[in-house]
């Protein structure tokens, strides 16, 4: 393996992320040749958990921008600042101000306010990481609109000029493939598929994210929950999921899996009535019995 | 990448070919990326060449299998047996290929060896309470006009739904600060007008898919007229027929032209009555079509008896992908027209448990209970 992305996923490591080769050489390569990083996966497989762990890996500012449907300009670029402007045109009114100088007063910087995607890339102190989050979410046009940004790394503000990124930030995009990302945004990036994690792997991430918990149990619960996500569900529970009922089970003081705790506690892995209702007592043993055959 | 560099390049490039021949989309930028990519990784792990062209190709999640073979087969210097296998058809029914013909009042299914209509009825004018409750195995000119009228109003009523994206308006509506200062301004500061913006209203989406095996036989005969209706009253609507395969009607279906329609669908659709792998069609649909065609506010309209010849595990997993995906799935069975038939078919059994509407499909009078479901 290139010693570079092994510093990469060691690095990762050492901020509380544990990444396989796929997504330590995706930061590398995304890193290196200066593109986004889409990132696609199930619910809960740690897709925003990367850009936090990059931005403190990088020592820099994680601009977040959520998306929802109905997201627009507005809220994710720039917005004026009306309540100022209009307090400024009373004053100048009473100031007698010359009528045509009025655009100029009220269109400057100091009337701007900073959305995500303009914080990241007006940021002076050096790159930031902007994380779009669920850009699914939001509507088609707002991708092409995104398109834009991302290609070039400036905004034109009609009012304004042109403003152009200090810095390029490192720019990643989440999906949680609800609806398919244009192909033309998907070109645009470079494309990583986060999968649920293995064994091994999920047994060291509940290591690092739940301390106290000891290695059998850790052991026990990861076996659990591969299971678990083998069965036909509608929602499969995600390294999320494991961790909060990993850390439930340690609240209520429990060192070992048994029936009734998981019955108690299952809310914290199947968030679907009817998945609850599909793993009843029979579904539980099963699971039980197989989290055990691993010590 | 001093000697071997050009070699390498046109390694990839055939790599790229290939990828492209079997249907994963692979531009030129995915290449001039994939070859930077290599630049960028040591050349002799086989592994982080493996990953690193799979994230610089952009190679989604579906096509990693195939991704994955072709990778043994260009980069590890193994053949691999060239090109897919045809993919395995199920015995099928061999009656000979079933032709559509419109006979200036109807669209019938003719099979080449009898020629006689099987209805064998003569269609006149229906006063209305009979149409509707006449079933769609036969299908009049006039009915489909009131077929027409009636995906209309099935349109209107999943039209109800508004985005929560502003759109300028003239009407009520928030105010747009943004454009009332613009227009603040040439008026010297004062504002005499205020500009407003309301949520958009959206454009249904529905996706058919429509048995078209020959226990639903009665019932094909109407799939042609539904489908020109579907298609000239509701723009955002996909269909596809399935039977042992999924086949796209939606672009074979044109309005304007009947004929040309029909033999389209003659020739397109295989197996026209042949058996049914529902599980296995939804599964090609889900792995073909979900992404780009469902999303969370598509209709899902299936007309099918569920009587699967297929296994029953596969219909559930092909049911759940497309319950995590769609708005809504309506399933419409013909077979719950006869007061007789009850859902126990495996099939059925299984897909029942994602539906979110299950009802009679057998004439336009069970079509009008479904707008009273979707609204």
């Amino acid at each position: 393996m290139n010693e570079e992305i092994r510093s990469v996923q060691a690095e990762m490591e050492r901020c509380g992320y544990i990444a396989e080769p796929a997504i330590a050489t995706a930061v590398f390569l995304a890193r290196e040749m200066r593109r986004p990083l889409l990132v696609e996966g199930a619910a809960g497989v740690g897709k925003t958990e990367i850009a936090k762990v990059l931005a403190r890996m990088l020592g820099t500012e994680l601009v977040r921008l959520q998306c929802y449907e109905g997201l627009d300009t507005h809220t994710a670029l720039y917005e004026w600042n009306y309540q100022r402007q209009l307090l400024r045109l009373k004053i100048a009114e009473r100031e007698g101000h010359d009528p045509g100088r009025l655009e100029e007063l009220i269109f400057g910087r100091e009337y701007l306010l900073e959305r995500p995607l303009l914080r990241a890339i007006t940021r002076r102190e050096g790159p930031a990481v902007l994380l779009i989050d669920e850009v699914d979410r939001a509507d088609e046009g707002f991708e092409a609109f995104l398109l834009e940004v991302l290609s070039d790394f400036q905004i034109t503000i009609p009012e304004l000029g042109t403003i152009r990124a200090e810095h390029v930030p490192f720019v990643l995009l989440t999906s949680n493939r609800s609806r398919e990302i244009s192909d033309a945004l998907r070109r645009r990036c470079l494309y990583l598929f986060v999968e649920h994690p293995t064994l091994e792997k999920e047994i060291r991430i509940l290591e690092s994210k739940v301390p106290g918990v000891n290695g059998q149990l850790a052991r026990a619960v990861a076996r659990f929950v591969q299971r678990l996500r083998a069965r036909e569900l509608r929602k499969l529970p995600g390294v999320a999921e494991t961790i909060d009922w990993t850390q439930a089970l340690l609240r209520l003081h429990r060192n070992a899996l048994d029936a009734e705790t998981v019955f108690a506690t299952l809310g914290c892995l199947l968030k679907d009535e009817h998945d609850l209702k599909a793993t009843g007592q029979e579904a539980v043993a099963e699971l039980l019995a197989y989290a055990a055959a691993g010590d | 990448m001093k000697d071997g560099a050009h070699g390498l390049i046109a390694q990839l490039a055939r790599f790229a070919g290939a990828l492209r021949a079997r249907d994963v989309r692979v531009g030129l930028g995915d290449e001039i990326d994939a070859a930077t990519a290599l630049t960028l990784v040591d050349l002799l792990d086989r592994d982080e060449v493996h990953r690193a062209l799979r994230i610089a190709f952009k190679v989604p999640r579906e096509a990693w299998d195939l991704f994955d073979r072709l990778f043994e087969e260009y980069w590890d210097g193994t053949t691999a047996p060239r090109g897919n296998s045809p993919r395995q058809a199920l015995p099928r029914d061999h009656r000979g290929p079933m032709q559509w013909q419109w006979d200036g009042e109807r669209v019938r299914l003719v099979a080449p060896d009898s020629g006689e209509d099987p209805a064998g009825d003569t269609p006149g004018y229906s006063p209305d309470p009979v149409l509707r409750r006449k079933s769609f195995e036969r299908c009049t000119a006039d009915e489909i006009a009131a077929l027409e009228r009636l995906l209309a109003r099935l349109e209107a009523r999943l039209a109800a739904r508004r985005t929560r994206r502003l759109v300028p308006t003239r009407a009520r509506g928030m105010v747009d600060l943004r454009r009332s200062f613009r227009h603040a301004l040439g008026s010297e500061g004062d504002f005499l007008k205020l500009a407003r913006r309301a949520r958009a209203i959206d454009e249904p989406s529905l996706v058919v898919l429509y048995d078209t095996s020959g226990s639903m036989d009665a019932y094909t005969r109407m799939l042609v007229a539904f489908a020109f209706a579907l298609r000239r009253t509701i723009r955002r609507v996909e269909i596809f027929a399935f039977n042992t395969s999924l086949v796209r009607v939606t672009r074979m279906v044109s309005p304007a032209q009947v004929a040309r329609s029909l033999e389209r669908l003659s020739a397109g659709v295989r197996d026209w009555s042949g058996g049914t792998r529902i599980g296995g069609c939804l599964e090609e649909f889900n792995a073909q079509y979900l992404g780009a065609l469902v999303h969370r506010h598509t209709t899902v309209l299936v007309f099918s008896d569920g009587l699967d010849h297929g296994d029953a595990r596969v219909l559930a997993r092909a049911m759940r992908a497309l319950r995590e995906r769609a708005g809504r799935i309506l399933w419409l069975n013909p077979l719950l027209g006869d007061p007789r038939y009850k859902p126990e078919a495996e099939g059925m059994r299984v897909a029942l448990q994602f539906v979110d509407h299950f009802g009679p499909a057998h004439n336009l009078e069970s079509l009008e209970r479904l707008l009273r479901v979707v609204a």
